[in-house]
């Protein structure tokens, strides 16, 4: 239609114009689905490295406060520290089934690695032998077979340069003797249960005698095959925590801590792409800005328009025809280059790009996009309605 | 066209203007009229009547038989369009189109959709407007092609009505002479004529003259 071409000329002779609201727009679309798709690719990455958490319930002894949430360990000497008792263990395993409940001893201890190496400290996770399956996979070697002998985090083994056969003196001096590394276990990333990365894994059996412990366990770990964590944590809970005022254990559900960070994330995730949500209404007030001027240069065009019969709504929707045709340009280039912009911000402060083709990020593009065509557009009513309200009469004899 | 008992009122700040005061006057098909009258005399408002862009404070105005009292903005626009054909002293072609592009943008109004520029070149044929000009934009063509270019878009439609306001004012008189011979020619034709202007040797070319003053018709 003719208001469509002249829209797209006039748009063009006023080139330099054009384009630099069309810059604004651009910016605004950038900042809102650049920053879009880095939420997302948090999220995706840290939901990626808490995946082997899988569906847990991690039990704690009551400690007072809000509970922990196992990560980390207490110093050298654990022995004053709130235990579970074998007998509260039993409870939660009867609760717990058919799921399986694993008791966890953990402390941390010197050792030395090969003669004449520093001495370093590292955590220490005493498992029984059968549930180790359960809780990690290994990446070369085997499960424990013996007594002296342990499984190695990944990061742990490739810090310390420990390979299958290894041997680790254990204490200060070697003072509690000696363990072989059978197996290294796969990456877990961050989690709730037990953090094996940086840590070495023993049995319970080698755990209980070294530190003379008899099933009195730091925590348990309850592995929910079904994904109804929430309802083992609280049968939990009511078997153990009978007494408001005397609490025995604190109970956290993997999945909803989880849940928990995602929220957090997806507030953060709101909070920033509302900030660039701010550039998209300074880009829309300049939106408004060129189209009044066009309004007011062409006030005798449009009398002249309506004087020949033209009727108020093609006036209007020329005007509009323009904004639009700045919006879908300026938000098109927008997105292209914020998926450049999200490409380069996840390498730079994520280091991997490869949570960046997801649907969530083609979402937030599209709701840049989107969002930068829908203020151009509101942007060019007010002006595109003025145009076509005005006075036929007046508008003719302006000049 | 008939004007009855037409009042138009200005309400200023400073008082009430009455720029028409009881104007009754009748055209008939074919007729090629002139009004003429000094400056603030209401020439300008009785043709902003006639073409439908301002309405009566009171009595009618019949175009063609209908009432234009009685009509919306969106049917006085689709009267504009289609029964009268305006010219202006200074033209007002659309400086974005080029001339084929002005002469045929009613008939695109009218039929909502792109069109032959067939029916364009015709027109501008009669106008007598040099084939090699319909390509360019008005900017680049002389007064005289303008002004004949706006007569080419007033006429596109059929119009029964053209409506001229000091069509020679913003020309020399020679390109003048040669503007007014065409609409002599386009009345012998049938197309009716109402010009406004203040000039007598303009006003000669129509065979009767409305003259105005103080928003009465004195002759």
């Amino acid at each position: 239609m003719i208001f469509w071409e002249i829209a797209k000329r006039n748009i063009r002779i006023h080139m330099l114009r054009s384009t630099l609201a069309m810059l604004g727009i651009v910016i605004g679309v950038v900042a809102i689905a650049s920053m879009g798709i880095l939420g997302n690719s948090l999220v995706a990455t840290v939901s990626d490295s808490l995946k082997s958490v899988g569906d847990s319930v991690i039990v704690t002894p009551y400690s007072g406060g809000g509970g922990g949430m196992g990560m980390g360990g207490g110093g050298g000497s654990s022995s004053g520290s709130l235990k579970i008792t074998d007998q509260n263990f039993q409870q939660i395993k009867r609760v717990a089934a058919p799921n399986v409940a694993i008791p966890v001893y953990q402390t941390s201890e010197h050792m030395k690695i090969g003669v004449g190496s520093d001495d370093i400290v590292a955590s220490i996770y005493g498992l029984p032998t059968d549930d180790v399956p359960d809780l990690m996979k290994l990446q070369t070697g085997d499960y424990n077979n013996g007594n002296s002998g342990c499984l190695v985090g990944s990061t742990f083994a490739k810090d310390h340069n420990l390979k299958v056969g290894s041997r680790i003196s254990m204490g200060t001096d070697g003072s509690k003797g000696t363990l072989r590394v059978t197996g290294i276990i796969e990456e877990r990333g961050m989690s709730f249960d037990i953090s094996t990365d940086n840590a070495i894994v023993v049995t319970d059996e080698w755990f209980e005698n070294t530190y003379n412990r008899n099933k009195d366990y730091d925590e348990v770990v309850v592995k929910v095959k079904d994904g109804d964590t929430a309802s083992v944590k609280t049968a939990i809970e009511k078997q153990l925590n009978k007494h408001k005022d005397n609490k025995i254990v604190s109970v956290t559900d993997s999945k909803a801590t989880m849940n928990t960070i995602y929220e957090t994330f997806g507030t953060v995730t709101t909070f920033v792409s509302a900030i660039g949500g701010i550039s998209m209404i300074v880009a829309g007030v300049s939106i408004f800005n060129i189209m009044m001027m066009s309004v007011n240069e062409r006030i005798k065009e449009i009398g002249i328009m309506r004087s020949i019969g033209t009727q108020k709504k093609e006036v209007m929707s020329m005007f509009i025809y323009e904004a639009a045709i700045i919006g879908v340009i300026g938000s098109i280039i927008g997105g292209i280059l914020s998926v450049l912009a999200g490409y380069a911000i996840s390498a730079l402060m994520l280091g991997t790009t490869k949570y960046l083709l997801t649907v969530a990020n083609a979402l937030s593009v599209a709701e840049g996009v989107g969002f930068g065509i829908v203020i151009c557009l509101a942007c060019g009513i007010y002006p595109a309605w003025q145009a076509a309200n005005l006075n036929p009469i007046d508008a003719l004899r302006h000049e | 066209m008939s004007f009855r008992d037409v009042v138009k009122v200005y309400p200023l700040p400073a008082g009430d203007v009455t720029a028409l005061d009881r104007v009754t006057f009748r055209v008939d098909r074919g007729e090629f009229i002139s009004i003429m009258g000094p400056s603030g005399s209401g020439k300008s408002t009785l043709l902003n009547m006639m073409g439908c862009l301002d309405t009566p404070t009171s009595g009618d105005i019949y175009i063609s038989g209908t009432r234009t009292g009685d009509m919306s903005d969106s049917e006085l626009t689709n009267l504009r369009r289609d029964r009268i054909g305006f010219i202006f002293q200074y033209f007002n072609l659309f400086p974005l189109l080029n001339v084929i592009e002005n002469v045929t943008f009613p008939m695109m109004l009218k039929s909502q959709k792109s069109v032959d520029p067939e029916r364009g070149r015709e027109v501008l044929r009669a106008v007598a407007l040099e084939e090699p000009l319909f390509t360019h934009t008005p900017l680049e063509l002389s007064g005289g092609q303008q002004q004949r270019v706006a007569i080419a878009r007033a006429l596109i439609n059929d119009p029964d009505i053209l409506l001229c306001d000091e069509p020679t004012g913003n020309l020399d008189s020679k390109t003048g002479a040669g503007i007014m011979d065409l609409m002599s020619e386009l009345n012998r034709k049938g197309t009716t004529i109402i010009m406004v202007t203040h000039d007598q040797h303009i006003a000669e070319y129509s065979r009767r003259t409305i003259r105005i003053a103080d928003g009465r018709i004195v002759a």
